[in-house]
This record gives C-alpha cells, structure tokens and sequence, in this order.
C-alpha cells in the first residue's frame, strides 16, 4: 500500500500503536477487526472518552476518533487533542462538507466516513502515522465542494483531480480520464490536501504534515508563505 | 443505527449543518426582487382607472366647456388667435400626455409644464379685461387637468408649485388691469380654490391608492412565498419521514433475521439485503435540504426508483444549485437518469454545486452492454452543459458539467 511503511516493517520496526475512540462497542470491535488483520497496527487501547483512552495508551500514535461520543458532537476535544500534537483521524457517521471541514480546520489528520471501509480505513491510518495525508474520497467532495470565502485556492488540476476521485473513487480511472499516472493524481489530491494546512487555527498535527509533506518533496518551501498566488501553477513533483 | 438517525435526520446538536453557499441569500434576494416587480405591478394595474379618469376629465373638459366658450366670445376677446392657438397646443399636450400615461410611456414632464404654463400666460393676457372670469378664459379652470396629466406619478408638490405658478399668473393679470376691489380680489380667492382643489385631490388620492395597492401585494407575494417555502418543506419532510419507515422497515428486517439466526451473514442474498438497507440508510442521512432543489429532487427521485428495482445506490449532494433553466437541469439530469436504468449491482451518483458550476456523476461498474443514453457533449442556448460518457473495464461513468458562462 505504502512503500516506506512496508519498508520499516521488513526492517522490523514496531507496530504502529492506535487508541479507538467510540461510544458504539460493535464500531470499535469492528475496526479493531479490521486493523488486526494489518501487522503494522496494533490496537492499544478502546473506549468511548479520549481521557481514560488516553491514558490507559499514552504512547498511542493516531487515535480513531468518533467526532459524536454520546449525542455531542466533540469538536473542542479534537481541537485540543490535535493542539497537543495527537494525530487524530476523525471517522464518523456525518458526513455533511461543513462538518468534514470543520474537523480538518481543528486540526484532524484526515476524515474517514464510516461507510467507507475498511481499505480506506487502513491508508488512512497508516498514512496518518507518517504523517502523511489521505483524502478519503468523501472528504475530497468536501473539499472540493467548499463554499468558504477564505477556503485555500486549489488549481484546475487539483480541484479536478479532487472531484474526480471523489465521482469514482478509483484513482485509476481518475488517471485514466486525466491522462496522467495515478501517482500524479494522488500527488494532485495530496496537495489540495496539504492546502488545507493552513486553513483553521494552526495545530502541531498541520505542522507535522506540512513538514512531512516538504520533506516528501509533495510541496516546496517557498511555496509555503505564498500559497495562495502560487495556486496556479500545476507542476508535479518528480 | 436507527438511534443515530434521529439526530442526524433534524436535531440541533450537529455542527453547522446548514449549507453556507452563496446561493442560498441570493435566491432569496431574487424572490424579493420578483416580489416588489409584482408588487408595483399591481400598484400599476389599480392606477390605471385613476389615469383613465384624469384624461377623460381634462379633454372631456377642454372640449366640451372650454371650446363653446371660446367661439362664443371669439369676436370679443382681446388676441382670439393667440387663445385659440392656446388651446389648440393645451389640446395637442392633453393628447400626448394621455397617450402616453395610458401606454405607461415616460412623458417629458418639465418642458411640458412649461408649454402649459407659457400658455397660461399669454391666454390670460389675450383674453382681456372682460372675459377674465369667465370660462372663455379657459385656462383658469381647465388648465389645472392638463397639470395633473402631466405631472402624473410625480410628487404631489410639483403640482402644488404649478398651482401656485398659475394663481401668481392669475394674480399678476388682475392687478395688470386694476381689478383690485375686495370683490374682484375675493372672486380671484374663489376661483383659485376652486379650480384647485379638485385636480389636487385627484392627484393625491391616485397616488395614495397606487401605495396602498403597492404595498398590498408586496405583503400579498411575501406571504406567498413564505406559504410555497412552507408547504415545500413539510412536503420534504413527509417524503423524509415515509422514506425512514421504509428504510427502518427493511433494516430492522434483516437485522431481526440476523439476530433470531433465520439468516446467515454467508448468504449472497442476505448480503445484499443489508448493502440495500445499509445504502437507504445513508442516503436518508445524507439528506440535508429542507426545501428541495428541482434538480437534486429529480436526481433523488431517480436514485429511489432505481433502489426500488433493488439497486445498492449511493446518492451524495455537495453544495446548493443555483436556479437553473428547465433546459439545462433536464440536459443536466437525464442521461444520468438514462444510464441509471442501466445500472448493474451498484451505483454511486453525486452531485458538487456551487454558484457557479455543477457536476453530476454517475458511476456503475462496466458491464459488457452498450450505453443507452442520449448524444454525447452538447451545448445549448441556455449555457453549455457539457457531457461525458466513458467505460474504462473497471467502472462506467457518465458525467454533466454545467458551467455559468
């Protein structure tokens, strides 16, 4: 799936650790499911209140968020879990744009649906450990779709590569019809993705994937003070 | 499942669940635009008695009482020719401003009152000393009308200036020729009064109606499309509400088959019930406009027909459409409505609006038939709506793209 997270695993590196949060114990037996079926995860610990969960596993490295724990919609506490440098993946049920954007703009790594399944899960879940971002095909609808004002200015190709993805949800057929390769529309998505940084209130967690994504050569660091005129400019990365 | 439903489906306790595009305050501007067009419609259409009547009471005037007087004291007047020209031009400007009020054409209101007042004038000059109270000096009764023609629709102290110009007029002839005793002077008051008070409580009376009228169906079409705004919600949420006991019918179904073991989750058949139940369910959840989109509504409408034929579909609407011509929403929906009814085991249909753009997919996994859809890209006069169709082994997708141009 990921060739440097396939990579530390032959090399023996230590599983990463995940903490589920969720007030439906059938959704975290679920998931833990999922994820013990991928040896580069290890659950650590489960429940439905980020503190005790976040106790009970402080080393936890993404934590899986339900964003409504018992009828409250818990953006303040992922805001401060995000501020405290937790890379939280938000998976919910609501998938309504305004609430996927509010969750990235508080700082959430990603934002799964919880229909989506089980692969995406996984990529999420993974790609948030190094730091790196996954746009989940219902999250790309949103971000494409945002109305804000002040949203970040994507180019043609990342708003199209976005919104194609987010239609077909193959980026195989998004390369296809884009005529490019399918790493070049993943690196298109990840951009839009990394725009996002800087939208909402800075959190350690945008920080991080900014960074990473720098270091992966996905963005320049000139480019990063001056996103918003350098938004036309369509040049994948080697 | 169902005890997230609840909330999800119209509680408050969700963040900002209301769509923030700017469509949403420009529609509503649009609606109150169309609302204050009607209104002063209206306010127009009740007028036109009241403009009828003035035109009919000034030629009806100038013709039947001012004229007889005039030939009748034709050898005596002072000027005969200049009153008769006087009322002939009085005649042509009664003419054109009454055309062109019952035509509701825009009349030029200052140098008509100037003609008037220009004739105003020399009649009373050319009419003389004997004729001044009389109705041979036409203009001191009649031609107070032809200012109410001109200076229709207009505020109601234009007039009252007119008025006054004229009494200054009538005033300055009086002293011209020395008619100064208590009598004359008291005759000159008579006379002001009365030729004037008539025309200004036409003329005010009109204008206060046309308000009134106005304002009427202002409130009238406001009330209106708050009634249609009502009725269009609770009829989505009727729709809503028959869709959840539907929905929660089939999904309890099957989980109480699953619960009492009567089903076994290694069915195919069973499988499918739940990804059916499973899909309903979220597209119910997914569901978050209180007063339908025409073209979201015909799109829903398409995706619960095809998942009454059985068909897992997925339907998600990001953003508001803006109001679209018939045109360009049917070229925007049917073929994914076409390709819809050829759909095999699954469906995922979106739609991404914004002011500016809309985009509805539909994406089906490739089967070996061909597409039974319409004609490839087209354009129209309404706007270009732009049409995809592919198959790439894997999925078929058909797409329409309208763009405001």
């Amino acid at each position: 799936m990921d060739a440097d997270a396939l990579a530390e695993d032959v090399t023996g590196a230590p599983p990463i650790g995940v903490a589920i949060v969720d007030d439906h114990p059938v959704v975290i037996d679920g998931v833990r499911a999922w994820l013990a079926a991928e040896p580069r995860l290890r659950v650590l610990a489960t429940g439905d209140d980020p503190d005790v969960v976040l106790r009970a596993a402080p080393e936890a490295e993404v934590v899986l968020l339900d964003l409504r724990l018992h009828g409250r919609m818990v953006l303040d506490k992922l805001a401060e879990l995000s501020a405290a440098g937790r890379r939280v993946v938000v998976y919910s049920e609501h998938t309504h744009p305004d609430t996927m954007l509010a969750a990235l703009d508080a700082g959430a790594v990603a934002f799964l649906a919880k229909h989506e399944g089980r692969e995406h899960c996984l990529a999420t879940v993974l790609a948030a450990a190094d730091d790196r971002p996954y746009v989940p095909p219902a999250l790309a609808g949103a971000m494409v779709g945002d109305p804000r004002p002040d949203r970040p200015s994507l180019s043609d190709k990342e708003r199209e590569a976005l919104l194609l993805w987010f239609q077909s949800m193959s980026k195989a057929s998004v390369a296809r019809r884009m005529r490019i390769s399918e790493h070049t529309v993943k690196q298109y998505v990840d951009r839009a993705r990394i725009k996002y940084t800087r939208a909402g209130r800075p959190a350690a967690t945008k920080a991080a994937l900014l960074a990473r994504a720098i270091e992966d050569g996905l963005v320049r660091p000139e480019e990063i003070g001056i996103y918003r005129s350098q938004a036309a400019t369509d040049r994948p990365t080697p | 499942m169902s005890a997230d439903l609840g909330p999800s489906v119209g509680a408050p306790g969700d963040v900002a669940r209301r769509p923030r595009l700017p469509g949403g305050p420009a529609g509503a501007a649009g609606e109150r635009v169309a609302a204050g067009a009607a209104a002063s419609a209206v306010a127009s259409a009740s007028d036109r008695g009241a403009r009828a009547a003035a035109v009919t009471i000034a030629l009806a005037w100038h013709v039947a009482i001012a004229l007889p007087a005039v030939l009748v004291a034709w050898p005596d007047l002072a000027a005969p020719a200049v009153v008769g020209v006087g009322w002939l031009v009085t005649a042509a400007v009664g003419g054109l401003a009454g055309v062109r009020l019952l035509r509701r054409a825009p009349l030029p209101t200052r140098r008509l009152a100037a003609v008037l007042l220009l004739v105003d004038a020399a009649v009373f000059a050319a009419a003389g000393e004997r004729y001044l109270f009389t109705t041979a000096n036409w203009v001191w009764s009649g031609l107070a009308w032809f200012f109410v023609l001109v200076l229709w629709r207009r505020p109601v102290r234009w007039l009252l200036a007119l008025l006054g110009a004229h009494a200054v007029i009538a005033l300055g002839e009086l002293l011209g020729h020395g008619a100064t005793d208590p009598a004359d002077l008291t005759r000159y008051a008579m006379y002001v009064y009365g030729t004037s008070s008539l025309p200004v409580a036409v003329f005010v009376g009109a204008a206060a109606i046309a308000a009134l009228a106005r304002d009427r169906a202002a409130t009238a079409a406001a009330a209106g499309a708050v009634a249609a705004e009502r009725v269009a919600a609770e009829r989505a949420r009727e729709d809503r509400r028959s869709r959840l006991a539907l929905v929660s019918g089939t999904a309890e179904e099957v989980l109480a088959d699953l619960a009492a073991g009567h089903a076994d989750p290694a069915d195919p058949e069973v499988r499918r019930r739940c990804v059916l139940a499973a899909a309903r369910l979220r597209r119910l959840i997914a569901e978050s406009d209180d007063v339908p989109d025409p073209l979201l509504h015909e799109l829903r409408a398409a995706a619960d027909l095809a998942d009454r034929n059985g068909l897992p579909i997925e339907f998600i609407a990001i953003g508001v459409p803006p109001k679209l011509p018939v045109a360009v929403r049917r070229r925007l929906a049917d073929p994914l409505t076409a390709a819809l009814a050829d759909a095999r085991r699954w469906a995922r249909l979106t739609v991404v609006a914004g002011p500016d753009e809309v985009v509805v997919s539909l994406v089906t996994p490739d089967h070996d038939r061909p597409h039974a859809t319409g004609p490839p890209a087209a354009h129209d006069e309404a706007g270009p709506v732009e049409q995809v169709h592919e198959r790439d082994g894997e999925i078929r997708w058909t797409q329409t793209r309208w763009q405001k141009t």
